[in-house]
C-alpha cells in the first residue's frame, strides 16, 4: 500500500487523500439527507424518546465522520479515487430492473432470458450466441427448479 | 448429564431419514454455489434461501446450517484450488493450500481440511451443546441495558476486527444503523424515512441489503478486474493424507480448534480472526517457519481447523443471546425469522427440538462436507473452469429469483438494485460493508433497547454505568477502541491483515 500512498498526493488542490475526501463528501451527503427527512418526526424527551430522536442522532454522527473524512483527507496522505466505470453498473443493474419489470407482466420464461442476456452485455467477452443460448438453457433449468421441483410462486407464464 | 440427554434428543431430530436428506442436500448446493469464485458464503446463503420456504421450520434451519457449511468450506476449495480467497476467512488458506496445490498435492490439502474441519466440527458442537444453557439462563438475567452495552461491545468488536480504517468502519456501522431507522416506529407507529413507499414501511429486508451489497455489488467488481484464475492443472492427486501428513497436522488441527472456538464465540465477528491468528500461532511455533508459503501442511491444517471451528461457535451468541456476531450469521437471522423464529434465549425453552435438532444437523452437516467433498472434488475442479462471462448471468438470475421469492414482490428486486449500486460506490470509496451489515441488524434491537432501558432509568444516561455487567461491558468496548487506535497496535493490526 505504500507506494500507493505515495503516488496519491495531489499537487494544487491540498486534498492529499481524495479517496477519502469523496468518501466524507458522500457520507455527509447522506446524513443532510437524512436529518431533512427526520426533521419532522417528534424528538420527544430522553424519557420517553420519540420516534425522531434516534434517527437524527445517527444522522448527525454520521454527518459528523464524513466531516472528520474530510479534514483528515487534507491532513494524511491516503489513495487517489478510483475509477468509476459505467459499463458494470449500467448492465447489471438493468439486468435487475428488466427482471423486476417483466417478472409479474410476462413471467420468468420472458424476465429470465431478457435479464440475464441484458446483462451478459457487462463483460467485455460478450458474446451474442453464446449468451442467448446460455440464458434460455438457465431459465428452462430455473422453471423446473424453482416452480415444479421447489413449488415457488413464482409467475412463469403471466402474459396469456 | 443434562447436555448428553439434550444431545440425544437432537440427534433423534437430526437423524430422521428426511432431515439427513436435507441436510445433505443443502450441504450440496451450498458448496455447489460457494465453490464459484467470488461468491462467498452470504451471497450463497441469500440465493439459497427460497429452496428452504416450503419446509417445516426444524427442516429448513437444519438445510439452512448444511447451506453454511457447504458455503464455507466451498470457499476453502476454491481457496487452494484456484488461489482465490471466496471470504476473510479463507485468505489464509491461499497461503500454503495453493501451493501445496501446485505442487500435486491439492488432494492432500482438500483431505487436511475436510478432517481438520470436521475434528473442530465436533468439538465445537459438543461446545455449543454445553455452553447452550449457561450462556442462555445468563441471557435471561439481561435486562435492556445490558443488552444494549453488548451490542455496542458486538459492534466495537467488529470495527476492531475490519479491515482498513477505524473511522471508514464507523461510519460504516452507523450507516447500518440509519438504514435500520427506516420503517414504522416500533412505539408510536410512525413512519420514519420511507420516503412516502409503501414497500419500505416495514423497514428494509436484510436479504436486499446483503444481497445488493454481497451479491450484484461484488458481480460489478469482479466484471472491473478481470481475475487471473489459476486454476491448478493436472492431477489433485490421493485424497487421504499419508502418515506423515497425519503426523505433521494433528497439533496444529487442535491448537486451531481450540483458537477458532473462542474466538468465535466473541460477539463482533471474532471468527475472522481464527485462521489468522492460528497461522501465525503454527508460524511461531514451527522448527523451521521457513516451510510457511512454499505449501507446509500445517499452515492449512490450523487455519482451517480455526476457520471451521469459528464458523460454528459464532452461533452461540445468536442462539442463546439473540444477537448475531458477524454478517452471515446477520443472514440467518432473517432466514428463521421468515421460518417464524426469533433467535434468542427463548427458543431453546420454546422449541427445544428445534434448537437442539440444529445443533446435531451441525454435526451431521460437518459429516457430509467429509463424505461429500472428498468424492466430488472433481466435479469442483470443473465447476472452477466455467468462465466468468457464463457464471455472472446465472448468480444474477439466481439471486433475482431468490430475493423475489422472498416476499413475493418485484419491488423487493429494485431495492436490491438499488443496494448493488450503493454498494459499488462505498466499494469504491474504500469502505468495508460487513460493518454496516452489522450494524444493520442489530440497529432494531438496539434502538428496543436504549428506549427501554431509558424509560426504565427515567432518562438517566448513567443506568448504562450503574448496573455492574453493563458496565464491564462499556469498558471493555472502550478498552478495545483505544487499544486499536494506539499506533503501536495499529501497525501489528495491519501487518494481521496483509499478511
Amino acid at each position: 500500500m505504500a507506494n500507493q500512498d505515495e503516488q496519491a498526493g495531489r499537487a494544487g488542490s491540498g486534498i492529499r487523500a481524495q479517496q477519502d475526501f469523496v468518501a466524507g463528501l458522500f457520507l455527509a451527503v447522506i446524513a443532510l439527507f437524512a436529518i431533512w427527512q427526520a426533521s419532522d418526526m417528534p424528538l420527544g424527551t430522553l424519557r420517553a424518546m420519540g420516534p425522531g430522536m434516534l434517527p437524527r442522532a445517527v444522522a448527525v454522527m454520521v454527518g459528523l465522520g464524513g466531516v472528520i473524512l474530510m479534514v483528515s483527507s487534507f491532513l494524511e496522505e491516503g489513495p487517489a479515487l478510483e475509477r468509476f466505470h459505467w459499463r458494470g453498473p449500467l448492465f447489471i443493474l438493468g439486468g435487475i430492473l428488466l427482471f423486476a419489470l417483466t417478472i409479474r407482466t410476462a413471467g420468468l420464461i420472458v424476465a429470465g432470458p431478457l435479464s440475464m442476456i441484458f446483462g451478459s452485455l457487462a463483460s467485455d467477452e460478450f458474446n451474442w450466441k453464446e449468451a442467448a443460448i446460455f440464458a434460455v438453457a438457465l431459465t428452462a433449468i430455473c422453471i423446473v427448479l424453482f416452480k415444479f421441483a421447489l413449488g415457488l410462486p413464482i409467475p412463469v407464464i403471466a402474459f396469456m | 448429564m443434562d447436555m448428553f440427554s439434550n444431545l440425544a434428543l437432537g440427534f433423534s431430530v437430526a437423524l430422521t431419514l428426511k432431515n439427513i436428506a436435507l441436510c445433505f442436500a443443502g450441504c450440496f448446493v451450498g458448496t455447489l454455489i460457494g465453490v464459484l469464485p467470488g461468491v462467498g458464503p452470504i451471497a450463497t446463503i441469500a440465493m439459497l434461501l427460497p429452496i428452504t420456504f416450503g419446509l417445516d421450520p426444524t427442516g429448513a434451519l437444519i438445510m439452512l446450517a448444511g447451506i453454511y457449511y457447504g458455503a464455507q468450506y466451498g470457499g476453502s476449495t476454491t481457496a487452494i484450488l484456484v488461489n482465490l480467497p471466496g471470504e476473510a476467512t479463507s485468505v489464509v488458506t491461499t497461503l500454503d493450500g495453493h501451493q501445496m496445490a501446485k505442487q500435486g498435492r491439492a488432494g492432500v490439502a482438500l483431505g487436511i481440511a475436510a478432517i481438520g474441519s470436521f475434528f473442530a466440527g465436533c468439538v465445537a458442537t459438543l461446545l455449543i451443546a454445553a455452553l447452550g444453557l449457561p450462556l442462555t439462563r445468563l441471557a435471561q438475567l439481561f435486562g435492556p441495558a445490558e443488552y444494549f452495552s453488548l451490542m455496542v461491545m458486538g459492534l466495537v468488536f467488529a470495527v476492531v476486527l475490519a479491515r482498513g480504517s477505524i473511522l471508514k468502519a464507523i461510519c460504516m456501522i452507523l450507516l447500518g444503523l440509519m438504514l435500520a431507522q427506516v420503517g414504522t416506529d416500533l412505539e408510536t407507529g410512525q413512519e420514519r424515512m420511507t420516503l412516502g413507499l409503501i414497500s419500505l414501511s416495514d423497514g428494509i429486508d436484510f436479504a436486499v441489503l446483503a444481497m445488493g451489497i454481497f451479491g450484484f455489488a461484488e458481480i460489478i467488481r469482479n466484471l472491473e478486474n478481470p481475475e487471473t484464475r489459476d486454476v491448478v492443472r493436472g492431477t489433485i492427486g490421493r485424497l487421504l493424507p499419508g502418515k506423515e501428513d497425519f503426523r505433521q497436522s494433528y497439533m496444529p488441527i487442535l491448537r486451531g480448534t481450540f483458537i477458532g472456538s473462542i474466538l468465535g464465540i466473541l460477539p463482533g465477528n471474532g471468527a475472522v480472526l481464527g485462521p489468522f491468528a492460528a497461522y501465525t500461532m503454527e508460524k511461531r511455533l514451527a522448527k523451521d517457519p521457513s516451510r510457511f508459503g512454499r505449501g507446509a501442511i500445517e499452515g492449512v491444517a490450523g487455519p482451517e481447523s480455526a476457520n471451521n471451528a469459528g464458523a460454528q461457535t459464532a452461533f452461540i451468541p445468536l442462539l442463546t443471546l439473540g444477537i448475531p456476531p458477524n454478517a452471515v450469521m446477520a443472514l440467518m437471522v432473517g432466514a428463521m425469522t421468515i421460518h417464524g423464529i426469533i433467535p434468542g434465549p427463548q427458543v431453546m425453552t420454546r422449541n427445544p427440538e428445534l434448537f437442539w435438532g440444529m445443533v446435531a444437523s451441525m454435526w451431521v452437516g460437518n459429516l457430509m462436507l467429509v463424505i461429500i467433498n472428498l468424492p466430488l472434488v472433481g466435479i469442483w475442479v470443473k465447476l472452477l473452469k466455467v468462465p466468468y462471462r457464463l457464471m455472472f448471468p446465472a448468480i444474477l438470475i439466481f439471486c433475482c429469483i431468490g430475493i423475489y421469492s422472498i416476499n413475493n414482490s418485484p419491488s423487493d428486486v429494485m431495492f436490491t438494485a438499488f443496494f448493488g449500486l450503493f454498494g459499488y460506490i462505498v466499494l469504491k470509496l474504500g469502505f468495508e460493508p460487513a460493518p454496516m451489515l452489522l450494524g444493520f441488524v442489530l440497529g432494531k434491537l438496539m434502538e428496543e433497547k436504549l428506549r427501554q432501558s431509558l424509560i426504565l432509568s427515567r432518562g438517566d444516561f448513567m443506568t448504562f454505568l450503574d448496573r455492574p455487567v453493563s458496565a464491564v461491558l462499556l469498558v471493555i468496548a472502550v478498552a478495545m477502541l483505544v487499544l486499536a487506535l494506539l499506533p503501536s497496535i495499529r501497525k501489528s493490526r495491519d501487518e494481521v491483515f496483509t499478511e
